[in-house]
């Protein structure tokens, strides 16, 4: 009786522990369909005058970064934390007597990664998985692939009648409209190319505009708005290597010096105060399921205690101390709360397996500290719920106890 | 006689009533608090989407260059959030700026994520300049930027990560005049309720079928995704919490109904039919439960008020209308409790019961 009611109470408790732990982080993955979380542009002396992607002022020849540093950003120190990343060519043609914005990109490309074998797939279709696709995207991983496609936002696309399949002029060359993209942002006024195609087209091989960024962060607290350069080294540290934005930013302005790192705050902000509700009401359930557990658990070992008292009188009266009694029946109710402890914790790993594979579509890794801390939290409230009722068992006198049992 | 027995028994076996009792009134506590929170988990979630600004765009189609304003009039007869906004570059001696004109006090809801050092919004005459603009023109706060339309004074330096960074933004009228729109602007940005997105960009595009009425997929598609999986997440989580209790609370019970199996015993001895004593049993377990729903009751709504201020500050997570389910599951939960054991009633025999076996 003990034990299932402790193993209950223990795998309720690490079911929600677990799932505590675990939903914040996928809430925090499910937030990067908002898109890009930093945005890295080229150390600029001039303005960008530019309203809609159409710039009215060139941009300066020498400003940009180079594409072959792109994969250093994921040798930041937080590289895991950045989950997709997009560069992009920015131009602009005319096309049916109106000036559009042209944008060169990775549409979903293999990228390899510095000083290793291993690669991995991004660019805007990674990061950006919210927009919507009418026909198909530019395929483009090998070099000569989609060579001559491209993708026609859907305000652009209506103004000239095209449609998936159908062929435009872009900088006097024929391309094929591959698909139409609605965003309901400014993409919807642009046409899309590989990045390779643009860079030709405008002679500015091996260059990039904008590096769009995204990544898995903190949400900011108190400490993440003081200013780096007035922290203690030791502040500084603990900065560095916390995810927060600013910190990845920084990290980013490191590892390309001609380049600057800024936060889109309207991402960033929407991403941590979401992310702050979600783990505070985690941590509210997981409290009611902690109290419940532990209820459970105390009020089962109390009754338990409370059923035995004739087998403490007995002992009693045969002469053990209460010393004896007390540890005898603490020592049970250890073994018990530990066996149980041990059972439902099992269980309970399995069961925040199940709730984050039905929510989230994905199997939780519970954490190795958890079934530990849950078996020794269930020991105790054993102990706990046992001590009172053994106390008032030995304060009474055996026979008394004895008589009325008779 | 039927009720004596039944205060009696209240009477006579606090301690074990006690922790029954305890135990029904931590479930209807929990019970409170979970549906409260629950009941309200949508809305709350969407509050904190409400950051992001803007979820649809209305935007100039075709070859037009603007949008009529009529579409804010559209907007707030459909009770939504909405603010126009216009783009024109102007020139600051030889150089050149993007200038946005934005009607500050419709916009507010739309710009909460700008950070800002000195004023959020700027009067007739006064200006904001996003962080570039400011950094290349070496501007700070209360100079007079030499607009060649007219000088502003600088009220506010923002940084958004975004475009606005590199404009000089001024109140609508200044910059709607200066890029020659009247009644126009360059495009509306609307925060609708993100339950009606959908409803609500098919009427603006009714009303206005000029423009262009856009969803912003990545806000809306990611608000909505992630609002109905948190809920589902406390859902199970709830579930599970709620069946927890619910067999720790049948332990309770069924002890009640097998401790006194020798009042039964005595009970069936001298002729009450067994029946009887099951309604016995019962009744005494639902007035038990319903002093417990009603305590538990109202600790809910305490813990769910404080919870409401603590997590989701200042919107009060109470929600009087918990009250009939949290009675109904507790009810049900501690008659199904006794009813389980009550089967024991009958099995039992008082000869041997008596005897002391």
């Amino acid at each position: 009786m003990t034990i299932g009611a402790v193993a209950l109470g223990s795998a309720v408790a690490t079911a929600m522990l677990g799932a505590m732990l675990d939903v914040g982080d996928r809430v925090n993955r499910e937030l990067r369909s908002l898109g890009a979380n930093l945005l890295v542009i080229p150390k600029s002396g001039s303005l960008p005058v530019e309203i809609g992607g159409i710039r009215y002022r060139p941009a300066a020849k020498d400003e940009f970064i180079p594409e072959a540093l792109v994969p250093k950003l994921k040798s930041i120190f937080w590289q895991l934390n950045i989950t997709a990343l997009s560069p992009s060519l920015r131009a602009q043609t005319v096309l049916d007597g109106r000036e559009i914005p042209v944008e060169g990109v990775w549409f979903l490309r293999d990228m390899r990664l510095p000083g290793g074998a291993s690669s991995i797939q991004t660019g805007m279709r990674a990061l950006n998985s919210a927009w919507k696709i009418e026909g198909r995207w530019v395929e483009d991983p090998k070099p000569n692939d989609g060579a001559r496609e491209c993708v026609l936002g859907a305000a652009l696309a209506k103004r000239t009648g095209a449609a998936p399949g159908s062929g435009v002029i872009l900088f006097g060359e024929p391309f094929t409209v591959a698909g139409i993209l609605s965003t309901g942002g400014e993409q919807e006024d642009r046409a899309l190319v590989r990045i390779e195609v643009l860079q030709r087209l405008t002679h500015r091989i091996g260059q990039v505009d904008a590096i769009e960024v995204g990544a898995l962060t903190k949400p900011e607290d108190a400490f993440a708005l003081k200013n780096p350069r007035q922290m203690t080294p030791v502040e500084y540290d603990r900065w560095y290597c916390t995810p927060y934005i600013t910190s990845i930013a920084h990290q980013i302005e490191e590892a390309l010096p001609m380049a600057i790192a800024r936060p889109v705050r309207r991402v960033a902000d929407t991403e941590g105060q979401v992310l702050n509700r979600v783990r505070s009401l985690m941590l509210l359930v997981a409290l009611a399921a902690l109290a419940t557990a532990a209820l459970t658990v105390w009020s089962v070992t109390a009754a338990t205690v409370l059923d035995r008292r004739y087998e403490i009188a007995i002992m009693q009266a045969t002469g053990a101390g209460n010393w004896l009694v007390a540890a005898l029946f603490g020592a049970e109710v250890a073994l018990e709360g530990a066996t149980g402890g041990l059972i439902g914790a099992s269980a309970g790993v399995q069961l925040s397996g199940w709730v984050s594979q039905t929510v989230f579509g994905i199997r939780a890794e519970a954490s190795p500290l958890l079934a530990p801390m849950v078996i020794s939290i269930a020991v105790l409230v054993a102990l706990a719920g046992a001590a009172q009722p053994l106390r008032r068992a030995l304060s009474l006198d055996p026979a008394l106890t004895l008589r009325e049992g008779a | 006689m039927f009720w004596r027995f039944v205060l009696a028994a209240v009477k006579f076996r606090r301690r074990r009533l006690l922790l029954a009792f305890l135990g029904l009134a931590v479930a209807a506590t929990l019970a409170t608090t979970l549906f409260s929170v629950y009941s309200d988990i949508d809305r709350k979630m969407h509050r904190e989407f409400r950051a992001y600004g803007a979820n649809l765009v209305i935007a100039p189609s075709g070859n037009a260059r603007s949008v009529p304003l009529t579409a804010v009039a559209e907007a707030d007869r459909l009770g939504v959030v909405s603010a126009p906004f216009v783009y024109t570059v102007v020139a600051i001696g030889n150089e050149r700026v993007v200038v946005a004109g934005i009607d500050f006090k419709r916009a507010q809801p739309l710009i909460a994520h700008w950070r800002t050092s000195g004023a959020h919004t700027a009067g007739q005459g006064e200006c904001l300049a996003g962080i570039a603009v400011a950094q290349h023109f070496h501007l700070r706060l209360g100079d007079r930027v030499p607009l060649d339309s007219g000088r502003c004074t600088l009220r506010g330096v923002i940084t958004t990560g975004g475009e606005e960074d590199n404009r000089l933004i001024v109140p609508f009228d200044r910059a709607a005049g200066e890029a020659g729109f009247s009644n126009a602007a360059s495009m509306i940005e609307v925060r609708a309720d993100a339950e009606r997105i959908e409803d609500t960009r098919e009427a603006l595009q009714r009303a206005i079928p000029q423009a262009d009425v856009r969803v912003l997929h990545a806000i809306a598609e990611t608000e909505a995704n992630v609002v109905l999986k948190v809920r589902t997440a406390v859902f199970l989580l709830m579930a599970l919490i709620l069946a927890i209790t619910t067999i720790c609370v049948t332990g309770n019970f069924s002890a009640l109904v097998l401790e006194r199996s020798r009042e039964i015993g005595i009970l069936k001895a001298i002729g009450a039919p067994e029946a009887r004593i099951a309604t016995l049993m019962l009744s005494e377990s639902m007035i038990l439960a319903l002093a417990s729903a009603i305590i538990g009751y109202a600790i809910g709504l305490v813990v769910s008020y404080g919870i409401g201020q603590k997590i989701f500050a200042g919107a009060a997570g109470v929600n009087f209308a918990v009250f009939l389910p949290v009675t109904a599951v507790t009810v049900f939960v501690a008659a199904v409790a006794t009813l389980a054991s009550a089967s024991r009633i009958w099995r039992i025999e008082p000869a041997q019961i008596l005897r002391g076996e």
